[in-house]
């Protein structure tokens, strides 16, 4: 404050407290003249002053806390501005009601300012009214800083003194007249008078959105269920990828429902139905060998207590004792790129199979997740319920609707130690020894729920099991029980619903309940009057109702359950801590304050060790210290929401009602287990199954999205590239990314096209992915039509074009087949894109992805793009060999013509090879069509050759007119191609056998033929015939030889290069991995340079030398050397430096100097020495000194002569 | 996610704009141009100076974009910025030794570059931030360099020399931007003596490694 502020303040508020009243008989209380309003104006501020002195008088009692205080009022004010003047003036203050200049005043009070008043007075004690009541209550001048009106923003941290210290706060503050309604002294009036009822009828704006208290809320232990999620969900992670095969039939099987007259109808398991018959036939390896006897581990697994974790052992046992992964020396391992990992990884058919490239792992995820299966049930469960309470209420309208004050009883219904309770029915001898419910007895296996006498030695859930057993050695551990659970939570609410009461469901053993109607019936009153008798015998009803159903649960699971009964839901909650185990307790109204007073702050629902923490912080322990604490401050302290809560809390105050719909606000999907990418495709494939789950769930919720949010984990760049956890996702780095959809929607492939756009930004490598969530938000509701068509939004044009892109993948040859009578110039196609090494290829071609999905341009995939003729001649079409035949039908069945067949087919010699790669910017030679091949040269061929020139035409390769291919093809055109994965090096001069070697490496899956360059030159046809033969048994089981001559014949370093080449080959076929992927690279990299045109996209800079380093302690930054240095000289200050040391410093500053070319380093480890060493010249002896003194002249030569030997001037070392 | 490739072109770019504002901050601190003819900037988070005067801007670009096109080579060994007296006597060299920049042929200067460390891992080629700091600290030095060097004689004149690897190939095709220097016998022994260096900082963030110091003449003016 500055200086003059205080000056004026202090006139101001001398002239008050001298300003005294006698009587009327001042001049001021004389007539004004005519035209002498300032003269009118003076005396009116002086009467004003007259009337607070005489009631300062009247007010001598009350203590004189605002003495030296002069205040003004600034806009509404809540309490009024008369009752704030008559406050400040009773205790003592000034009050000034025409401000003349800001500074008159010491303080302006006001509850908010226009932004432009805030600019105005922002240097100016603006006050809030809040100030001044509280610091009545108080009885004293409580400090003006923590009302503050103005402050300095919300980034502004503000400093708060708490205990003595001085702690940096964040600064929230909301403003607004609303909070100034909600926090006024009014409200607080009218609120103290119905603290003491329970359940007021007014409600908190900001407590409607709310979730329900068990779901937004940090709870501890004594609420098992929400916290072991996490370790349920690992179980079912580890449990359901391998046994899920069976689990679902199990699941599956009716189960017989209790024959009580159930209001509710308890939701069916839901497993999606298993996968197609054509995806079975696609995977004929799936469920043999290993598979199987993983099958029989699981199912016997889970029914004894297992020892261990195997599940996570096994798998890793899968990766460890790959054979692909074992070929690899560890170096190579680490060179390799992220993809290039994850193919070696996924070479294995096992892990594979659980990994998302695997077709069906969408599919499979949701479906053997048991906890997915359990919480979509709970979901059914809820949204039943609801529908239940929806009905029931308008109903009975009336009587439900609540009056202000009336009493309510509600239940709060929880099973004791759920999970343990329902798996020791099977263990019966366990029960009462301490048991736990754990995924396996490893050290790493966290405890789910463990019984009441394990508790007792300390055990409590969410515990490591190695801790547990330190506590307990003898500790049972039982295992999950899932059909159990199932069934004991379907009973359970079953009789919840029996009680007829509103019900809430919190999880699956755990239940709120509204049972005030039934009371109320009981009593005969409407709740609000207070008979003696009747708010009696609703209790005992209360009670007695929550007797019937712990017995009746009892009786049906065989389990405990606790009720606590209260008011309103926070005191249920409170009162269920008391009732547990197996019992009830009904909180009543009356022992509410004292009861939840005694509780410490994380006793509270909602509140855990953050929220602790803050408010130990404001010194609060107990819940009664909250209630010492005005509202404003632990607002301050918590925040707006949080803070509110906690005062009334302390005070036993919910809100929340029982039933209160929590309105879904997104719906997502999301797969961070098994993500393991080789190229982008498939991350685009994985993107549409997952958008397609997504767009499953928004149907099923019946909603649309207009907000799309997609989450990324990416591997974490410190992170091994295998997790600790079998597929699991590792140590991630997150990303988020948001997009406004603009038009609500849950269109699969609106949804696929955005998320892979977004995916693209990310611009993450597909071999670094380790999770991918998709989020719709802002959710529209979808209003059906009366055909069930949707009517909800904006109607789309539907265009020609999009009729294609929903035509099934399947149907692509007739849609082709269709095509190509009009359209016979087919030339320009798009080249496709380089497909994956086969080697790495699952054993079927994973299914294709939607048209319209940006990066997936996949023509033509089966058929060719010749024209097939209209007229077919059956008995060219009976000539055929069978392949062609079925081939040619096939295409043409479909469209529904007449089957077509090449017309004549003349001359082979002019056939020539070529390889399979259409995009083969090598390829110079042309393929007549389909329709000139001579069948009868075609007969006349060996057998595998015939094969192969059929095989070519049905390779998508096929693509380019021969004249077109002949010309040579600028190489640099193909950087307009998407961005290839593997490099693809070209040698200079076309290279021999390039394309040979590139025709092994990337022979797509689809191909079958694979044949070099050279063989397409004019040679002799013998050679031809001969190469051929053996080029084609490249892909068959045969050794392949080559032509001794031949290799005699080549170069050294190409021969070389041919004959690694065979060998991998060879590798290939026998189940070794394709080194090739990961030699190339390197091989070719001396020869980067030579490269006219390089084609791979990164440029690798070999690694540079290390830097220097000094000592064993290899050290390089500055602060390090001079550590070491000033220990040196301080070891060896009472002999002086050897002469090795010295030579060693000097050898490395020379190397600093020279080799990481940082002379400044050098020298300032120089000028340190030569700095200890004046330093610390007293306390030595003159010998030492004069040896320190040496070595440094001795290392400052050493600089100096390799700063020289740098061809640079002395450097001043001094 | 600010992983975009880095490819050499990046490289010489981020030192070219280094280098522009080292000229200026030279031509200030040595005061060549009177120094109200400096505007203060701001650059890598560092109060600089540049002049206003738009030939000499003009000039310093020019003179910078040839040591661009220069770089792009990969052929230069170091970059100086010299300080003549009126009769053409250097009085100063301010050396960046800009020999350890990665290099490239001319069809991979817009290649991403990339690095593995030993362990396998990949470096980041230009760490933005650390470059910056390590610029900014360099800058700070530069303009502290006052308080080591003389005070330059008057009416000294500077210009901007490139001293390439022995590989190299002199830029003498026309147009001809470079003059080539005539050889004098700067290897002799005794010249050595003569000058004194000044180390100033060296930057090493990824693939950005150079030297910086300055030489001052010895002879006695």
């Amino acid at each position: 404050m500055g200086s003059r502020l205080e000056e004026k303040s202090k006139l101001v508020r001398k002239r008050i407290e001298g300003h005294t009243f006698d009587d009327e008989k001042g001049d001021e209380y004389e007539g004004s003249k005519f035209g002498g309003f300032t003269e009118y104006f003076r005396r009116k501020k002086i009467k004003l002053q007259n009337l607070d002195a005489q009631l300062r008088a009247q007010s001598a009692d009350k203590p004189q806390i605002f003495k030296g205080v002069v205040c003004h009022i600034n806009g509404y004010t809540q309490p009024s501005l008369n009752d704030l003047h008559a406050l400040i003036v009773q205790h003592g203050g000034g009050f000034i009601q025409y401000l003349d200049g800001k500074t008159m005043v010491t303080h302006i009070i006001a509850s908010n300012l226009t932004p432009k008043k805030k600019e105005e007075f922002k240097r100016y004690r603006m006050v809030k009214p809040a100030w001044i009541v509280d610091s009545v209550n108080a009885g004293k001048l409580l400090p003006w800083d923590a009302y503050r009106v103005v402050d300095e923003g919300v980034g502004q941290k503000v400093l708060g003194f708490d205990n003595g210290q001085v702690v940096s706060q964040v600064n929230k503050r909301t403003q607004g007249y609303k909070e100034q309604t909600d926090a006024s002294w009014y409200t607080s009036q009218l609120k103290g008078e119905h603290s003491q009822m329970p359940g007021t009828s007014r409600k908190q704006p900001s407590f409607t959105q709310t979730l329900t208290p068990g779901e937004d809320i940090e709870d501890d232990e004594k609420y098992p269920a929400p916290e072991i999620t996490s370790s349920i969900e690992r179980a079912f992670d580890q449990d359901g990828m391998d046994d899920g095969q069976s689990s679902p039939q199990k699941l599956q099987q009716p189960r017989k429902l209790p024959a009580t007259n159930t209001l509710i109808e308890t939701p069916p398991p839901t497993s999606p139905p298993l996968a197609p018959i054509q995806d079975e036939r696609a995977y004929p390896g799936e469920a043999t060998g290993a598979d199987a006897t993983k099958l029989a581990d699981g199912n016997a697994s889970r029914l004894r207590p297992r020892e261990g974790s195997q599940e996570p052992d096994y798998s890793m046992a899968i990766v460890r004792d790959s054979e692909k992964l074992n070929a690899l020396s560890p170096s190579r391992l680490a060179s390799m790129t992220a993809e290039e990992h994850n193919a070696l990884l996924l070479s294995d058919p096992r892990i594979r199979k659980s990994t998302v490239v695997h077709p069906d792992f969408l599919e499979q995820y949701y479906r053997e997740s048991r906890l997915h299966h359990l919480s979509t049930w709970k979901a059914e469960l809820k949204s039943q319920l609801q529908a239940l309470a929806a009905e029931k209420s308008s109903s009975q309208k009336t009587k439900l609707k609540k009056l202000p004050g009336q009493r309510r009883y509600i239940m709060h219904v929880d099973f004791d130690s759920f999970f343990a309770a329902v798996s020791l029915k099977k263990y019966p001898q366990y029960k009462d020894k301490p048991a736990v419910v754990a995924h396996g007895g490893g050290s790493g296996s966290e405890i789910a729920s463990c019984n009441y006498p394990a508790r007792k030695f300390g055990v409590s859930n969410g515990m490591w099991m190695k801790r547990a057993q330190d506590l307990y050695p003898e500790l049972k551990i039982l295992p999950y029980d899932f059909p159990g659970y199932e069934e004991a939570s379907r009973k359970f609410y079953d009789a919840i619903v029996a009680t007829g009461g509103t019900v809430q469901s919190v999880s699956i053993d755990e239940a709120l309940v509204d049972i005030s109607a039934i009371c109320f019936a009981e009593s005969g009153t409407d709740g609000v009057k207070r008979y003696e008798g009747a708010v009696h015998r609703e209790q005992r009803k209360a009670d007695l109702v929550a007797q019937q159903l712990r017995d009746e649960v009892l009786e049906k699971t065989g389990c405990a359950v606790s009720v606590g009964i209260g008011g309103n839901i926070l005191q249920a909650k409170i009162a269920l801590r008391k009732a547990k185990p197996a019992g009830q307790y009904h909180l009543k109204p009356e022992e509410v304050l004292d009861f939840i007073g005694k509780l410490e702050v994380e006793k509270l629902p909602g509140v855990a060790w953050s929220i602790g923490g803050k408010l130990e912080e404001i010194g609060i322990k107990l819940v009664s210290d909250i209630r010492e604490v005005s509202k404003e401050k632990l607002i301050n302290a918590l925040g707006p929401k949080t803070g509110e809560k906690m005062w009334d809390y302390s005070r036993g105050i919910d809100r929340t009602d029982v039933g209160d719909q929590v309105i879904r606000k997104s719906v997502s999907a999301e797969v961070n287990w098994g993500v393991r990418f080789e190229n982008q495709e498939q991350v685009d494939e994985f993107m549409l199954g997952l958008c397609g789950e997504l767009h499953k769930r928004l149907v099923k919720e019946r909603v649309k999205g207009k907000q799309l949010t997609m989450k990324v984990m990416r591997r974490a760049a410190d992170a091994p590239r295998d997790p600790p956890k079998h597929l699991g996702h590792g140590k991630c780095d997150t990303y988020n990314k948001s997009l406004q959809l603009g038009v609500a929607t849950n269109d699969t492939a609106v949804i696929t096209k955005e998320a892979i756009g977004m995916m693209k930004t990310f611009n993450i490598s597909p071999g670094e992915l380790r999770g991918i969530g998709m989020q719709m938000q802002k959710l529209d509701p979808i209003k059906f039509g009366t055909e069930g068509t949707d009517v909800g939004s904006q109607l789309k044009l539907q265009f020609k074009v999009g009729q294609s892109s929903k035509t099934a993948p399947v149907n692509q040859n007739t849609v082709e087949a269709e095509r190509a009578p009009e359209d016979p110039i087919q030339d320009v196609v798009t080249p496709e894109k380089q497909r994956v090494a086969d080697a790495n290829k699952p054993s079927v071609p994973v299914r294709p992805v939607n048209h319209s999905t940006p990066t997936k341009k996949a023509l033509n995939m089966l058929g060719t793009q010749f024209v097939l003729p209209t007229q077919v001649d059956p008995s060219v079409l009976a000539e055929l060999p069978a392949d062609i035949r079925a081939k040619l039908a096939r295409h043409v069945r479909p469209a529904g013509q007449s089957a077509p067949v090449p017309a004549a087919v003349n001359n082979h010699e002019k056939t020539s090879w070529s390889p399979s790669r259409a995009q083969s910017p090598a390829r110079a030679f042309a393929l007549p069509n389909q329709s000139q091949l001579d069948p009868s040269i075609l007969e006349a061929l060996p057998e595998d050759v015939r094969a192969e020139i059929l095989g070519f035409y049905k390779s998508p390769g096929n693509r380019k007119r021969g004249e077109q291919a002949l010309l040579p093809q600028s190489p640099r055109k193909l950087r307009t191609l998407p961005p290839i994965k593997q490099p693809v090096k070209r040698k200079r001069g076309g290279g021999l056998f390039a394309g040979r070697a590139r025709s092994n490496l990337h022979s797509g899956d689809n191909s079958t033929l694979t044949q070099s360059n050279f063989v397409a030159r004019p040679l002799a046809p013998k050679h031809l015939q001969e190469d051929g033969a053996a080029t084609t048994t490249d892909t068959e089981a045969e050794p392949d030889e080559l032509d001794a001559e031949f290799l005699a014949a080549l170069p050294e370093d190409l021969r070389k290069e041919v004959l690694d080449q065979q060998r991998q080959a060879r590798l290939q076929r026998t189940g070794g991995i394709d080194l090739s992927l990961h030699q190339r690279p390197k091989a070719r990299k001396k020869k980067a340079c030579d490269e006219e045109a390089p084609l791979d996209r990164l440029l690798q800079i070999p690694p540079r030398p290390s830097r220097p380093t000094f000592t064993m302690r290899k050290l390089t930054e500055l602060p390090d050397l001079r550590v070491a240095v000033k220990a040196w000289y301080h070891e060896f200050s009472d002999e002086g430096p050897y002469e090795e040391d010295v030579a060693a410093l000097v050898k490395y500053l020379r190397d600093v100097v020279h080799d990481e070319r940082d002379m400044t380093k050098a020298v300032a480890v120089v000028k340190w020495l030569a700095w200890l060493v004046e330093e610390g010249d007293e306390d030595v002896s003159e010998k030492v000194r004069v040896a320190w003194a040496r070595g440094v002249e001795t290392v400052e030569q050493g600089v100096q002569s390799a700063v020289e030997e740098r061809g640079l001037g002395t450097v001043n070392v001094g | 996610m600010a992983n975009e490739a880095t490819t050499l072109r990046n490289i010489v770019a981020a030192f070219t704009d280094f280098l522009t504002v080292a000229i200026h901050t030279i031509l200030y601190e040595r005061a060549i141009y009177p120094q109200t003819s400096f505007l203060s900037a701001r650059k890598y988070n560092f109060a600089v100076r540049q002049n206003r005067h738009p030939k000499v801007c003009g000039w310093i670009n020019d003179a910078v974009s040839a040591v661009e096109t220069e770089l792009l080579k990969g052929t230069v060994e170091r970059v100086a910025i010299v300080i003549f007296t009126k009769d053409n006597q250097p009085v100063e060299r301010f050396m960046l030794d800009v020999s350890r920049f990665p290099t490239a042929t001319i069809a991979d200067l817009d290649t991403p570059l990339e690095r593995k460390s030993a362990e396998g891992d990949k470096v980041p080629i230009l760490p933005k931030v650390d470059m910056e700091e390590q610029f900014r600290a360099t800058l700070s030095r530069l303009a502290n360099c006052g308080s080591t060097l003389r005070p330059p004689p008057e009416g000294c004149t500077f210009t901007v020399a490139i001293e390439l690897k022995s590989v190299g190939q002199a830029p003498v095709a026309h147009p001809q931007p470079w003059m080539p220097v005539e050889a004098t016998e700067q290897d002799g022994a005794d010249d050595k003596v003569q000058k004194r260096t000044v180390p100033v900082r060296a930057v090493s963030a990824g693939e950005m490694m150079l030297e910086c110091w300055i030489e001052e003449s010895a002879v006695a003016d």
